[in-house]
Parts: C-alpha cells; sequence; structure tokens
C-alpha cells in the first residue's frame, strides 16, 4: 500500500518538474521524487504486526527490517545537502538571466550562441 | 490554449502508465519476507548496540557511512565556494522582538539538549548522528533569526568553524582506517563491546555518532550561512 | 492502521496542492507540510530514526534555505535603464531624480530599496512576468501600451525629441555626433543605441528616433552636434511602471507623489538634479 504511494508520489514529482517552468519549483518536485523513494525503501521493510528495530537482550519481538531504514538514513541528510548545492546554481542562473523561467532561460542562452558564431568543424 | 491542455494530459497519461507499469511489477514480484532477516538473525552481541539501524549503518556498513559523510561535505564546500564573493559583506544588524527573543531562549538550548541525546544515545534509542547535527543546525538558525546574523557570527566565527570541520572529518577517517594498520578488524574494534543497553557499549559506535553529529551540524550551519550572508541578511 | 492509511491517502493530495501553487513561497510551505506529513507516515512504518531525520530536515533546514534563496519578500525590487539625471550610475553611487523619490518612497513602505540596471527593453518583460515591482529610468509611457502595464503618475514633464533623418548629410559614414559620444561615454552607449546600430549597419536610419528630454540633455553635454532635432507635440511626463495586479503599491506610491507635489519637496529635488 505505501510502496503504491510511493509511486504515485513519484509520479507527481515527475510531472511537476515536466510541466512546472519556474525552476525553483522544479528543484521542490525533485525533492518530492527524493521523499518518494526514500518512502518506498521504508515501505518494503515494513513488515505486519512488527515493531521498530530498537531490541534489547532477551526480547523476542517481531521486528521491521533495519537494513532499508540504515540505507536511507543518510540519504536523507545527503539529499539535503546536494539540494543547497542545487539551489546555489539556480541563484547563480538567476542572477545571469534575470529570470527563474527555465524556457527563457534557453531562449537566452540559444541568442547567446547564436549571436557568438564560434567556429565548428 | 488547447494544445497546451493536450501536452498536459498526454504527460499525465505516459507518467501514470509509467507509474502503473512499475507498481504492477513490484506487486507481482514483493520481496520475500525472510529476507529481511538477514541482518536480524545475527546475535545482538556482534555490534552491541540496541539499535538494530545504528549497528547496520555504523558496524556492518561502515563504510557506505564514510562515504556519505563525505558526499555531505563535498557538498558543503561547493556551496560555500559558489556563494563565496558575498563573505565580506556588511550585515544589517538585525535583530527580531523581545517576544521573538524570549522564546527562542528556551526553545533553542532544548534543541541543543534534544541533539546532545540522540548523538549520546544514538545506539539504544532512534536517532544517530545525522539527526543529531541537523537538530543543532537548526538551533543555531533559531538564534539567528532571533538576534541576527552578526551576533551569531561573532560568536561562531565561520573559518574556525571550517577548521574544524576538516578536523572532525581527518579524525573520523582515522577512527576507521587506522585499526585496520595496527591488527585489529577495521571497523569497531577499538573500544569494548559492553552490554547491549548500556551506555557504553557497542564499542566506537558511540564515537562515530558524536562525531558525525559535529560534522553534519557544522556543514548545515555553514550552507545556512552561506545562504543567509548572499541574501544579505537572515 | 487506519491512521496510516489517512495520511498516505492525505500525501498524495497535499503534494499536488504543494506543488500546483503559483507562487514560490506557497509551494516551499507546502513541501514544509508534506514533509511533516511524511515524517509521521514513517513513524507508524516503525521507522523513528528515519521520522526524526526526515522532520528536522525537511520541514525546518529545506524551508528555511529555500526561504533564504528567495529574495523577494521585503524588498522593493526596481529595474531601471540608465538614463542621466534621472538614474544612473556615478562609480559606486547611484544618483539621479528619480532614485531620489525611489529612496524616499522605500522608506516609507518600509522596504529595501534594491535596483537592478536592464536594457530598457527588459524592464517591460520583467515587470510583465513579476520579477520586479517598478520599473523607471526615464521612461515616457506612450498612448498605447500593453494591458498589464501601468504606469504611475508623472512626477516630471519631459518632451519627445526626434531626429529628422533627412537633414543629416550622407556622405559622412558615421555622424560625427556619434562617434564622439561612442569615445567620450562608453556608459552611455546604451541610450543610443537605436542610434548606433543604424550606424554600424551603415544605413540612416529613415524614421527618426525619439529620445526624451533628459537624453537629450545629456547628447548635448558630451558636445555632439545635433541635427535636425524637432519636438513632438504632445505632453509627455516621465513616470514608473508598476504591473496592473498591485493596487495597493500603485495606491501607496500616488499618496506618496502627492505628498512629494504639496510640499513642495518635488520642486527641490528637481532643481537639485536638473537645474
Amino acid at each position: 500500500m505505501a510502496a503504491i504511494v510511493a509511486f504515485i508520489l513519484f509520479g507527481i514529482g515527475i510531472l511537476a518538474l515536466v510541466l512546472r517552468r519556474d525552476l525553483v519549483i522544479k528543484l521542490l518536485a525533485l525533492g518530492m521524487i527524493n521523499a518518494a523513494s526514500i518512502l518506498f525503501f521504508i515501505s518494503i521493510g515494513d513488515r505486519q504486526g512488527a515493531r521498530s528495530p530498537i531490541q534489547l537482550p532477551g526480547d523476542t519481538a517481531i521486528l521491521v527490517d533495519p537494513l532499508p531504514q540504515a540505507l536511507v538514513l543518510s540519504a536523507i541528510v545527503v539529499n539535503f545537502a546536494i539540494l543547497a548545492l542545487a539551489l546555489v546554481f539556480v541563484m547563480i542562473l538567476c542572477e545571469r538571466y534575470h529570470s527563474t523561467d527555465s524556457t527563457r532561460i534557453e531562449q537566452e542562452i540559444a541568442r547567446e550562441i547564436d549571436v557568438e558564431e564560434t567556429p565548428c568543424l | 490554449m488547447k494544445r497546451m491542455h493536450v501536452r498536459t494530459l498526454l504527460a499525465v497519461g505516459i507518467v501514470a502508465a509509467f507509474a502503473g507499469l512499475v507498481a504492477l511489477s513490484y506487486v507481482q514480484t514483493a520481496p520475500d519476507p525472510a529476507d529481511s532477516q538477514y541482518y536480524l538473525a545475527r546475535p545482538l552481541s556482534e555490534t552491541g548496540a540496541s539499535n538494530r539501524v545504528a549497528g547496520i549503518y555504523l558496524n556492518y556498513r561502515l563504510i557506505d557511512t564514510l562515504l556519505e559523510v563525505l558526499v555531505f561535505s563535498v557538498a558543503v564546500l561547493g556551496v560555500r565556494y559558489y556563494l563565496r564573493k558575498s563573505d565580506n559583506i556588511d550585515l544589517p544588524d538585525l535583530s527580531e522582538s523581545e517576544v521573538v527573543q524570549t522564546a527562542v531562549s528556551f526553545l533553542s538550548p532544548l534543541a541543543l539538549l534534544l541533539c546532545m541525546f540522540f548523538a549520546i544515545f544514538g545506539h539504544i534509542s532512534p536517532g544517530g548522528g545525522f539527526a543529531a547535527g541537523v537538530i543543532a543546525a537548526s538551533a543555531l538558525l533559531y538564534v539567528a533569526i532571533a538576534y541576527g546574523m552578526t551576533a551569531t557570527e561573532a560568536r561562531w566565527d565561520p573559518r574556525r568553524l571550517a577548521f574544524a570541520e576538516k578536523a572532525i572529518l581527518l579524525s573520523l577517517l582515522i577512527f576507521i582506517l587506522v585499526p585496520a594498520f595496527v591488527g585489529k578488524s577495521p571497523l569497531t574494534d577499538l573500544l569494548p563491546k559492553g552490554t547491549p543497553g548500556d551506555l557504553l557499549s557497542s564499542g566506537s559506535i558511540l564515537i562515530y555518532n558524536m562525531l558525525i553529529a559535529a560534522k553534519v551540524f557544522i556543514g548545515a550551519w555553514l550552507v545556512i550561512a552561506a545562504f543567509a550572508l548572499h541574501r544579505g541578511e537572515l | 492502521m487506519i491512521a496510516r492509511w489517512i495520511l498516505l491517502a492525505l500525501l498524495p493530495v497535499v503534494a499536488v496542492i504543494a506543488l500546483s501553487q503559483p507562487r514560490r513561497l506557497s509551494a516551499i510551505i507546502g513541501m514544509g507540510l508534506f514533509s511533516l506529513l511524511l515524517a509521521a507516515v514513517y513513524l507508524l512504518m516503525h521507522a523513528p530514526d528515519v521520522a526524526i531525520t526526515e522532520a528536522t530536515i525537511g520541514a525546518a533546514l529545506v524551508t528555511a534555505i529555500y526561504v533564504l534563496a528567495i529574495r523577494r519578500t521585503g524588498r522593493l525590487i526596481v529595474v531601471a535603464d540608465e538614463a542621466p539625471g534621472l538614474i544612473a550610475r556615478e562609480g559606486k553611487q547611484i544618483v539621479g531624480l528619480e532614485y531620489d523619490i525611489l529612496v524616499g518612497f522605500a522608506r516609507e513602505v518600509g522596504l529595501d530599496l534594491s535596483i537592478q540596471f536592464v536594457p530598457l527593453r527588459r524592464v517591460r518583460w520583467l515587470i510583465d512576468h513579476h520579477e520586479a515591482d517598478m520599473g523607471a529610468g526615464g521612461i515616457i509611457p506612450l498612448a498605447v501600451e500593453a494591458s498589464n502595464l501601468m504606469s504611475t503618475p508623472q512626477h516630471l514633464a519631459s518632451g519627445v525629441y526626434r531626429f529628422e533623418a533627412k537633414s543629416l548629410p550622407r556622405e559622412t559614414a558615421r555622424p560625427a555626433g556619434i562617434a564622439k559620444i561612442a569615445e567620450t561615454a562608453p556608459d552611455y552607449e546604451g541610450y543610443f543605441s537605436d542610434l548606433l546600430t543604424h550606424d554600424r549597419n551603415g544605413t540612416l536610419p529613415t524614421v527618426a528616433t525619439s529620445l526624451d528630454l533628459a537624453r537629450v540633455l545629456a547628447l548635448g553635454r558630451t558636445g555632439a552636434a545635433l541635427h535636425g532635432l524637432d519636438r513632438m507635440d504632445g505632453s509627455y511626463g516621465y513616470a514608473f511602471l508598476i504591473a496592473q495586479k498591485r493596487v495597493e503599491l500603485q495606491r501607496d506610491y500616488a499618496g506618496y507623489l502627492t505628498r512629494l507635489r504639496d510640499s513642495g519637496q518635488l520642486e527641490t529635488l528637481i532643481g537639485r538634479h536638473f537645474s
């Protein structure tokens, strides 16, 4: 069930990434894709009627699989740092082209390339 | 206008079909629950950590965690490099109203306490070094919001923090890799594993949690400071 | 069990709402709410470590970083075309009549003034797309304007001057005045780009180039010889550009300008720059 919601969120993230023009919203959509992937990881470790993976000696309850959680834990923090880096690039782009509209930036870049007339093979 | 709607519907249709296919294939080949017992089948005394998750990412898969910390450091380095031109800006001396300052004066130490709890008890209860570092960074963020960036920078000098960050990274590397040269297992054999559930158990996991907490705290705070300086105020 | 299903069903709804917001700030806050819901879901799926980490990072730090990156709050963003006497750079400072007016206005509404110099055609585009609050720089709104731009009340009367091409001698490949401008005042090259483009192509403008009063005065100060200067009929005046939707900003500015005019401060400012 949660896996299906993860796929739906992934789809929503991709749609927002493609359909929205604003670069900042595109970054938010990438964050959503991250969140969907992490939700999927957590959901495959979950079992019926299990408990959190904290176990004292002598405890014999069924535990949730701890491996996906371990994989995902540091991924969340690293995603944050990478997101900050991507946001810095968006800020630099915006200062250079005075816009956060991706279509507009593409047009400006195309215009610059046209004007320069660099020699090519 | 009509063309844009058709394009949107087409995009939605394609993504829905893709997501549906993936969901279908997942449902048909669901993972075997017995696979999940690989790490749970191992006895608790192997790692000594009550928190099974900490036992995995700080014992069995320690090098993974080390590389993640490295990636984090590189990202922080990148952010600071690209925002370096705003290093010497004169910030306005802003600070918020007394209400905010009073609120922060008891919220921020609470957050710091939470950070220390997660870092020190990370191998017994949920938490761990990463969450601890992030909570400490947000505690400092509250202080910066309430008292202004200049006052915060005066007490937490970014140059010294950057130096401390590198020192912590170096000591983390040493802790992890040196035991291999000394003849012990290159993971957590440096300190003894007590009984699980005690504070001083699980070998070096305690040290790793604290080091990672400090590292993530400094990294996240430097990123926030770089953004705040670039903006010109907090 | 039920709580988990309710939260899981709520997640895509919040996601769609958050990512379909037109304003960036609303989308950021929506994603913060999404993060909190996600943390609750992680908790209900027996993953407390992940829940704590996601809650702090998604709700506190990511939102803080995005808000710090979006600089619109608290600023009055003005995009200006450089116009001598009205708003121009001199070394590190900005001087001019419009600059003084804008400084007073920003102080009154309690915002920080932030001025960017861009070419004239960008000014209109930026205001159209809500990237900037006001447009300045010796703009004379002519009769036919785009429907979503509105100009403020005029602050200084001006005129529109045309150069008649017929009067320029055809032999000169490069009219003398233009050459002098390009040499002595390279900063001003932007204003006279029409003339210079025509000059570069080797043709002479058949339709006259219109310049407003401030730029004509600047041209005159560089010592260029102006041929066939002709003033167009009609009353024109300098004004700022504000988007049609910013009703409050327009109202604030109209009130501020009336106060300036009534108290005589506008006269003083004009005298200081255009004596």
